[in-house]
């Protein structure tokens, strides 16, 4: 931050960070206590104990005005892995991983470990300026809180799904038929909306009591903000809109998210899992899901929010926003990369004074290289697909109702590849016709 | 939780006796499908499970009617069960259905039904039933409680009120079609009146007059909308700058300067730099050619940088990074007859289409 120094920040922040860390003494007592006294398991509740004092000494420590902090090394290799590539190659394998090792992680203890780990990484991240001026945004605050909540609902359909699955083996059903007696709307339905209401509106109240409403400036249609964002949860079609042509990834890929949502049930073969939480059962769906919504849309969002800076540059958590950062980022076409730097050759320009006609074909001709590609992709790869990898699909499922689904995938599979073309290549268009406003 | 609500309904269903205790004590056992389900009393299961080939009897109406229409008592069944047996060659479908006064009042009406009609509805006695199911039964007989389809399924021929009209659908059961009663046989038409007397004919004349002017008056009040509409889109007075303005001599614009001042009033960028190395003046329009922001112009590095998906020009407009996929546009410029130079924002000449060796879109230098 200009103007403020480190000191200033870190005594500015202190104080709320000693209320941060004895929450989370509390919360780790209130822990302890419960598997002591509920479950009996004493081993357990004394380590949480010690954790809980833990935090109290630290939470006293900051009150004291000198929070624990990050050294300088571990920021820049935070600042270093959120680089683009490892950023969106990591989460992906942070993916698999969690998926190879759901059986362990969904432990109860497991998982709180985790929480309050990454809790800890919260609050020693937060005596970073940097960091704390993009977490306590008033915009970004609540995206926060929305982070851990989805971290939580992965933890808890994983757990069932987990523990339906443990069942099947067993021959036993799912827990949701176990008690399968229904509940009635009134009261019980009723009454419960009725509490989650008065709770949301309370929360709902303090919230804007205690975090202003972030208003800025007056729109004006020459002066637009830097960097400029969309609200968070279309921060991921931002992201998209960095890789395509507004065409593409304003209308025809949102579009072709929401058919094939549309189309699911069409698609879906499987008659398993119904009304129950499984992986085992529904293995293929729960993966393509699972890839298009915690990596294609939520970790855009989550970059979008707190990775991207001024001039909509790719900033670590622990970095500066410096508007004048200067990055390389000379983008090239295919065509370019075929005509010039390949065959050594200017580019086919199509003179503005010929026929029509011989323009397009022009055209074609500098362009003839993305489209067969593009071509190939799309007619050449789904048949190639249901001889290998998904014959048993392909059987299933007939020729439509097939290359319907290998479209869609492929057209999802495009938006990562593109994103590392782009950061490896600099790879701009495909197919660059900005004639007739067609890039691909 | 489930056992709780069993408990509570066990309260309940005492609850429910003790209420129709007051006229006969074992009431509410019978009272409905629902109930007599829910405690399979002694003195209910008789009552469907024997009359296999019980034929109805006229007197059967009798017993029923005594209980005012209402809920009979076991005493009542029974004897009603019984007086079948002795009876006629007329069949009671249903001496357990929801309303047995009814199903006995229409009996002597009924025509025979096959005696394997019984036995699902015996079997039915027994299945069990939910909470939600038995309390609403028990609050109000004539409503049963909310079901899962499976009950509703078990149920379903239980509880048809009216078999006579409406046959059993079952797999077990079969039953020939009865003949419909009388009340439920559909009534002829009436013949329509197709001759058309005075007063039908004025009626039709002020109901479609009605109708008429209504149409009328409404699709007049959507064009008037419409022109409306319209004429909003010719304002009276246009708060826009002048499309065409000067932006000072040629002079004042120092080789390689980008002038951003007119930026805010304009949207015009006036760059002194060169294209394909001639150099020359020239008025870029400061609209992303990705998705329309308005970038900044950063002279520490030299380019036009968007802040919306990163797009980054060359001082000439040429695109060179981000998604952007064309170069900015130019508005034509000449060098007006005062000498000074004049911006026209009504005509733009595009890069990628060759418009910018057009002459008017740039002044010499
Ligand atoms: S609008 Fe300028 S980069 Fe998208």
């Amino acid at each position: 931050m200009h103007g403020v120094s480190e000191a200033e920040v870190v005594s500015g922040i202190a104080p709320f960070l000693g209320g941060y860390y004895l929450f989370l003494a509390s919360m780790n007592a209130v822990m302890a206590f419960y598997l002591w006294h509920y479950k009996h398991r004493t081993n357990d509740a004394l380590v949480w104990t010690a954790f809980s004092l833990f935090m109290v000494i630290v939470s006293a420590a900051a009150m004291g005005g000198s929070p624990p902090g990050l050294p300088e090394s571990v920021r820049n290799l935070v600042n270093w892995l959120t680089g683009p590539v490892i950023y969106s190659v990591g989460t992906t394998v942070l993916l698999v991983i969690a998926y190879v090792l759901r059986r362990w992680w969904v432990k109860p203890m497991v998982a709180w470990t985790l929480l309050n780990i990454s809790l800890v990484a919260m609050g020693v991240s937060m005596v970073d300026a940097n960091f704390a001026a993009i977490v306590t945004k008033p915009d970004n605050v609540p995206i926060v809180g929305l982070v851990f909540l989805l971290g939580f609902f992965t933890w808890l359909a994983t757990a069932k799904a987990v523990e339906n699955d443990n069942r099947a083996k067993e021959g036993l059903p799912p827990t949701e038929k176990l008690d399968d007696e229904k509940v009635l709307v009134w009261p019980d339905l009723v009454y419960t909306e009725l509490i989650c209401m008065v709770a949301l509106t309370a929360l709902l109240l303090v919230w804007a009591i205690a975090l202003q409403a972030p208003l800025e400036e007056p729109a004006s249609s020459v002066k637009t903000p830097n960097p400029s964002k969309a609200p968070w949860y279309f921060l991921g079609l931002q992201e998209m809109l960095v890789y395509y042509d507004p065409w593409m990834a304003g209308v025809v890929l949102p579009s072709l998210v929401l058919v094939g949502l549309a189309a699911i049930p069409f698609l879906d073969f499987n008659k398993l899992g119904n009304g129950y939480y499984t992986i085992e059962q529904r293995k293929f769906s729960y993966l393509v899901f699972q890839f298009g919504f915690l990596e294609l849309w939520i970790t855009l969002i989550i970059l979008g929010t707190f990775f991207r800076g001024p001039n909509w540059n790719i900033f670590g958590p622990f970095e500066f926003w410096d508007p004048h950062k200067v990055l390389a980022l000379n983008n090239v076409d295919l065509s370019q990369y075929f005509w010039i730097g390949f065959m050594g050759e200017a580019l086919p320009k199509p003179s503005p004074d010929a026929t029509t006609l011989s323009q397009i074909l022009t055209i074609l001709l500098r362009e003839w290289l993305g489209i067969v590609l593009v071509v190939l992709y799309f007619v050449a790869l789904p048949p190639l697909m249901a001889a290998t990898i998904f014959r048993g699909f392909f059987v299933k499922m007939g020729f439509l109702r097939f290359m319907l689904m290998a479209n869609l995938l492929l057209f999802m599979a495009a938006l990562p590849l593109k994103m590392v073309l782009r950061w490896t290549l600099n790879l701009k268009y495909i197919i660059a016709i900005p004639e007739f406003f067609l890039n691909f | 939780m489930a056992e709780k609500k069993k408990m509570s309904v066990a309260e309940i269903l005492a609850a429910a006796r003790k209420t129709d205790g007051g006229a006969t004590s074992d009431e509410a056992a019978p009272k409905s499908s629902d109930a007599a389900e829910a405690a399979p009393a002694a003195e209910s299961s008789p009552a469907p499970e024997k009359p296999a080939a019980k034929p109805a009897a006229k007197p059967a109406a009798k017993p029923a009617a005594k209980s005012g229409g209402g809920r009979p008592s076991v005493a009542e069944m029974l004897a009603a069960a019984r007086a079948e047996k002795q009876g006629g060659a007329k069949p009671a479908e249903k001496p357990a259905a929801a309303k047995p006064a009814a199903a006995a009042k229409e009996a002597p009406a009924k025509k025979p039904a096959p005696a394997k009609a019984k036995e699902p509805v015996a079997a039915k006695a027994q299945a069990p039933k939910d909470t939600g199911s038995i309390l609403a039964a028990a609050r109000n007989p004539s409503k049963p409680g909310p079901m899962t389809k499976a009950e509703a399924a078990r149920q379903a021929p239980a509880e048809k009120p009216k078999p006579a009209a409406k046959p059993v659908k079952s797999k077990l059961t079969v039953p020939p079609m009865p003949a419909k009663p009388d009340y439920a046989k559909p009534k002829p038409k009436a013949a329509a009146a197709t001759t058309t007397d005075r007063r039908g004919f004025l009626t039709g004349m002020m109901l479609g007059s009605c109708l008429g002017i209504g149409f009328v008056s409404m699709s007049t009040t959507f064009g008037l909308w419409l022109l409306g509409t319209a004429r909003f889109m010719y304002p009276n007075v246009l708060m826009e700058p002048p499309s065409q303005f000067k932006v000072g001599f040629p002079s004042n614009f120092a080789p390689g300067q980008v002038e951003t001042k007119f930026v805010g009033q304009y949207g015009v960028w006036i760059v002194n730099y060169e294209y394909n190395g001639e150099p020359q003046i020239y008025a870029l329009r400061t609209v992303c050619t990705h998705l329309g922001c308005t970038p900044n112009w950063l002279e520490g590095e030299q380019k036009f940088k968007c802040p919306c998906h990163g797009s980054g020009f060359y001082k000439d407009g040429i695109n060179f990074e981000g998604p952007a996929p064309r170069p900015l546009e130019r508005y034509a410029i000449r060098v007006a007859d005062d000498g000074q130079l004049e911006v026209d924002k009504s005509k733009l000449f595009q890069e990628e289409i060759g418009q910018w060796s057009d002459p008017a879109s740039f002044v010499a230098v």
